[in-house]
């Protein structure tokens, strides 16, 4: 294999592998970049057995071939390279070497018979979406979803294509985030994927807002083809929670409030909580909500807001961090807060179709 | 003065001492009466119990029956259709064979036999109390053998005062069940307590129906098929995965030719089979089923037969090592192929590593030197007492710096030793944290606080988790409930052995209330003997609950190693965990010059 690459081009691929392959990984090949010839480009491909990423770059092909080189040596070399393009030639033995300008280095690969084959996209699910959509959709879940081991088929966002609607949905058993976009779905397509956090943080370092994304899946593998770039990740296995019955059907009160306000708010209060009392109160009482928390030892805060509200007044205790992460991510001006009373859980909405579920905090 | 010749004692008052080995409590009578009627080849097996099997025990089958002759014969000493010399012993295939049970069973307590062979046209019912043979009079009844056994030990009360609460005898009897029950899928069994319906177990069943009706189906979702042969032995059953592990022994069942056993070999074995795969202070779920020619292994041991040797210990051993590995290697090879999870990958069988139990994901190797020193913010006002001034709250002596200087000015992570172990740097030298330790220490001293005020907060769960604790661990929940609600435990009965939870404590953050439930009552179970150990303190369950809730962390950041030394230098009692453990180990620089000589 011989080719000739731009120092910017092949150092934005490797960038991209970069963030899969783990530190320590116990395979020695996971540790390598499988790098393939195309006619015009070459394919840039690591993988830790779990997610993978596959990267097209611009080259001028000599001669083609394939080989494993260990990743992390190819990153730091061609970063510190200071001529633009790099002549790349591997012999039958993966041993390659780099020239650029004055430098040359050989560095030894592994055969690319070692990689681990990707997994085949021979089903017919497909869908296409617009990168900016699926992105939207996951920045506004994705941070509800658990890290609880025990749990797994929670560490990650389910995307559900049911009922003409993509729904994306993550929770920890103590919150949920929804969100739903419009999207014809054929009743033989309709299907529930659960992403996992890692792959969910690829998507969210690497969709851009342009363009579309096609989605694929087979039995336990999914794959998000955009770009230049093609990610794929093993799905997470089980079932889902039904996560439709955790959502109140009904709320006793709705109130609309800023979302800065009630962001900064709350951000202001929590600063009097603590790791032994984490909760922030908000009480409702006519025509305002005060935001307050005390704490032993340390103090306590108010902030009230007004609103529209004219009930009795009550009272509900949350994690303030509940309360904060869904508003961060929102977008629109006002949201609308729901509940019912001071144990059932609470609901924040806005205008788009996106709802977020909290349970509230009992005290004493 | 009395009597001091040598008699030899009657045959009642020598069915009592053989009463005291086989006979301990309700669970052995159980385990002695289901065992023959499985020898009698029952298909089906019904048991009654009442007030934990100390008021009655009644096991009824459908075997083959005896005659008047043979039923008499029964319950006499070393009366036995199982073997006729002691050859026999040698080729068991039966449960029982030494013949002592019925006899000793009869001696302690009011005990009534009906039978009615096969095909015979009457039964014969016999009554014997306190060893004293009553009636024995002809009788209609089903077909197979009835046996009831009342007021246990009502004429031994040093015996009987050694009974534990009915709750608890009633653990005992329902794990007798169990047991019995997994041994012998094919036979259909009932249990009845007090009335109330337990088990329902249809006959002609597999192993894996059997723990599907005992333990549910997603207990048997984690447990991977054994299929294993090795010499002349054969193992099948079923291993836990790791993540399954326990905190006790609790669940390893371990069968030799369907026979209940234990022996040193089997319990290195299973601990062997997953040597590298767990934490040392967690016991896999296993239930192995061990086939060993009845010439190879010697179950006359122990009179109630628990016990076992083996003729090749290093044939049984391997063979149970080899099961195992094969059946979780062969889930290692799938995680593989599919690249799931973050569990351990297959190269980690055999491997010689220990396990990585607590490793700081984040810890790249330069980032020490140029690390920033982190000043401890509490100790500029409020110095940690390493010399233990008045006033100050007790620190144990455990580790406690014994220069008079605190260590604590700053200090800087400088890694990881053993995958466990955080090396720190100190003005005044090097200390060794445990995080395991130093995190139960601090979520402690919180959650106890928070217990103090009144004021524990709780974190009410969108979907309440219903969790099945064994039949051991339940009554002692039952009991405390309200303490657990105190204790922002939003727990309440399910019916049977269920709880459901709703709200834990919001101290242990994701925790998930499936692993931390059962981890919380068996380690308040095996603490062993407390001051009043009838009753759960809110102490004891903080304890417990904050070890299991640090259990279900098994990675650290550099961020929160950092967090952990702070809140470990504002904590009461930095030096111990809770439960007694040193936090840290601490070396001074002087210590250090003057182990090197530099002094």
């Amino acid at each position: 294999m011989k080719i000739k690459v731009a120092k910017d081009q092949i150092l934005k691929g490797l960038q991209i592998t970069q963030g899969i392959i783990g530190a320590r990984s116990t395979l020695p090949i996971l540790s390598n970049v499988l790098v393939e010839t195309d006619e015009d480009k070459l394919w840039l491909t690591a993988t830790d057995l779990e997610v993978s990423v596959r990267c097209a770059i611009p080259a001028e092909i000599e001669k083609s071939g394939s080989t494993t080189l260990p990743a992390k040596t190819l990153f730091s070399i061609i970063r510190e390279l200071s001529a633009t393009d790099i002549a790349i030639e591997v012999d039958d033995k993966n041993s390659a070497s780099l020239t650029s300008g004055a430098s040359f280095f050989k560095i030894l690969g592994l055969p690319k018979e070692e990689f681990p084959p990707l997994p085949k996209f021979d089903s017919g699910f497909a869908y296409n979406l617009d990168q900016a959509v699926l992105r939207d959709m996951l920045v506004k879940t994705s941070y509800a979803s658990s890290s609880d081991e025990t749990r797994q088929f929670l560490n990650g966002v389910l995307l559900s294509f049911k009922n003409d609607k993509l729904t994306a949905v993550a929770t920890d058993g103590r919150r949920l985030a929804l969100n739903e976009h419009d999207l014809e779905c054929p009743k033989d397509q309709e299907a529930d994927l659960i992403i996992p956090t890692k792959a969910v943080a690829e998507l969210l370092h690497s969709l851009g807002s342009e363009g579309t994304v096609k989605i694929r899946a087979v039995k336990n593998q999914v794959s998000f083809e955009f770009g230049n770039l093609l990610l794929l990740s093993k799905l997470i296995e089980g079932n889902y929670p039904n996560f439709r019955q955790v959502i109140p059907s009904q709320a006793e009160h709705r109130i609309q409030i800023e979302r800065e306000a009630l962001f900064s708010a709350v951000k202001r209060v929590a600063l009097l909580t603590s790791d032994r009392s984490n909760s922030v109160k908000l009480t409702f009482a006519k025509n305002k909500v005060v935001i307050s928390a005390q704490t032993p030892d340390i103090g306590e805060a108010y902030e009230s807001i007004p609103v529209k509200f004219t009930g009795a007044e009550l009272n509900v205790a949350f994690n303030p961090e509940f309360i904060m992460d869904p508003l961060r991510r929102l977008t629109s001006d006002e949201v609308y807060l729901e509940f019912n009373d001071e144990l059932s859980p609470g609901v924040i909405k806005c205008d788009t179709p996106f709802l977020y579920v909290l349970m509230p905090m009992r005290i004493g | 003065m009395p009597d001091r010749h040598i008699q030899i004692l009657s045959d009642v008052v020598a069915n009592q001492i053989a009463a005291g080995e086989v006979v301990d409590r309700p669970a052995s009578v159980l385990k002695e009466l289901m065992e023959n009627a499985i020898d009698a080849g029952a298909a089906r097996i019904d048991v009654d119990i009442q007030a934990g099997g100390i008021k009655r025990i009644a096991v009824s089958d459908d075997g083959s029956g005896m005659d008047r002759d043979d039923a008499l014969l029964s319950v006499e000493r070393h009366a036995t259709s199982k073997i006729r010399d002691a050859e026999d012993i040698a080729r068991l295939d039966t449960l029982g064979f030494r013949g002592e049970a019925l006899a000793a069973i009869a001696s302690v307590s009011r005990f009534r036999l009906i039978t009615r062979l096969f095909g015979a046209l009457s039964g014969t019912e016999l009554t014997i109390t306190g060893g004293r043979l009553g009636d024995v009079r002809e009788a209609g009844g089903p077909q197979g053998t009835t046996v009831e056994v009342r007021d246990l030990f009502f004429n031994t009360p040093a015996r009987r005062k050694f009974l534990r609460a009915p709750e608890t005898e009633s653990g005992h009897l329902r794990l007798a069940f169990l047991t019995q029950a997994l041994g012998h899928p094919a036979v259909g069994m009932t249990l009845q307590a007090d009335g109330r319906p337990i088990y329902a177990l249809a006959g002609d069943a597999t192993v894996a129906d059997r723990i599907r009706d005992l333990f549910g189906l997603e207990y048997l979702a984690r447990l991977r098929p054994v299929s294993y042969e090795h010499g002349s032995v054969r193992v099948s059953g079923f291993a836990g995965v790791p993540a399954a592990a326990r905190l006790d022994r609790g669940e390893q069942y371990v069968f030799i030719n369907r026979r209940p056993a234990s022996a040193p070999t089997l319990a290195r074995a299973v601990r062997e089979g997953y040597h590298t795969l767990l934490a040392s202070d967690r016991h896999p779920v296993v239930f192995l089923f061990l086939e060993i020619p009845p010439d190879r292994v010697d179950v006359n041991v122990h009179p109630a037969k628990r016990e076992v040797r083996f003729r090749d210990h290093d044939e049984v051993r391997d063979a149970v090592i080899g099961a195992l590995r094969r059946s979780l290697a062969s889930d290692g090879a799938a995680v593989l192929a599919a690249g799931s999870g973050p569990s351990a990958p297959p190269a980690a069988f055999g491997a010689e590593s220990a396990p990585a139990s607590f490793p700081i994901t984040d810890l790249p190797p330069v980032r020490a030197f140029r690390y920033p020193r982190l000043p401890l913010g509490p100790v500029s006002e409020r110095p940690l007492p390493p010399d233990l001034p008045g006033g100050e709250p007790a620190a144990p002596t455990a580790a406690a710096p014994s220069d008079g200087k605190s260590p604590w000015d700053w200090c800087r992570v400088l890694g990881q030793a053993g995958s466990l172990y955080v090396v720190l740097e100190t003005a005044e030298g090097l200390v060794l944290l445990d995080p395991h330790a130093a995190h139960e220490r601090v979520l402690f001293e919180r959650f106890m606080k928070a217990v103090a005020a009144g004021r524990v907060e709780s974190q009410s769960l969108l979907v309440p988790e219903t969790i099945t604790l064994t039949p051991a661990t339940v009554q002692p929940c039952r009991r405390h409930l309200e303490l657990l609600r105190a204790m922002g435990f939003g727990i309440s009965e399910f019916g049977g052995d269920t709880m459901v939870v709703d709200a834990l404590p919001a101290l242990f953050g994701g925790a998930s209330a499936a692993r931390l439930l059962p981890d919380l009552v068996s380690e308040l179970e095996s603490t062993g003997p407390r001051a009043d150990r009838s009753r759960w303190s809110e102490e004891g369950i903080a304890q417990a609950a904050c070890k299991s809730a640090i259990k279900q962390r098994d990675r650290l950041t550099l961020a929160e190693i950092e967090k952990l030394v702070l809140d470990l230098a504002s904590a009461d009692m930095p030096y111990t965990c809770p439960h007694g453990r040193p936090t840290m180990v601490w070396l001074s620089f002087s210590e250090l010059h003057r182990r090197f000589g530099r002094t």
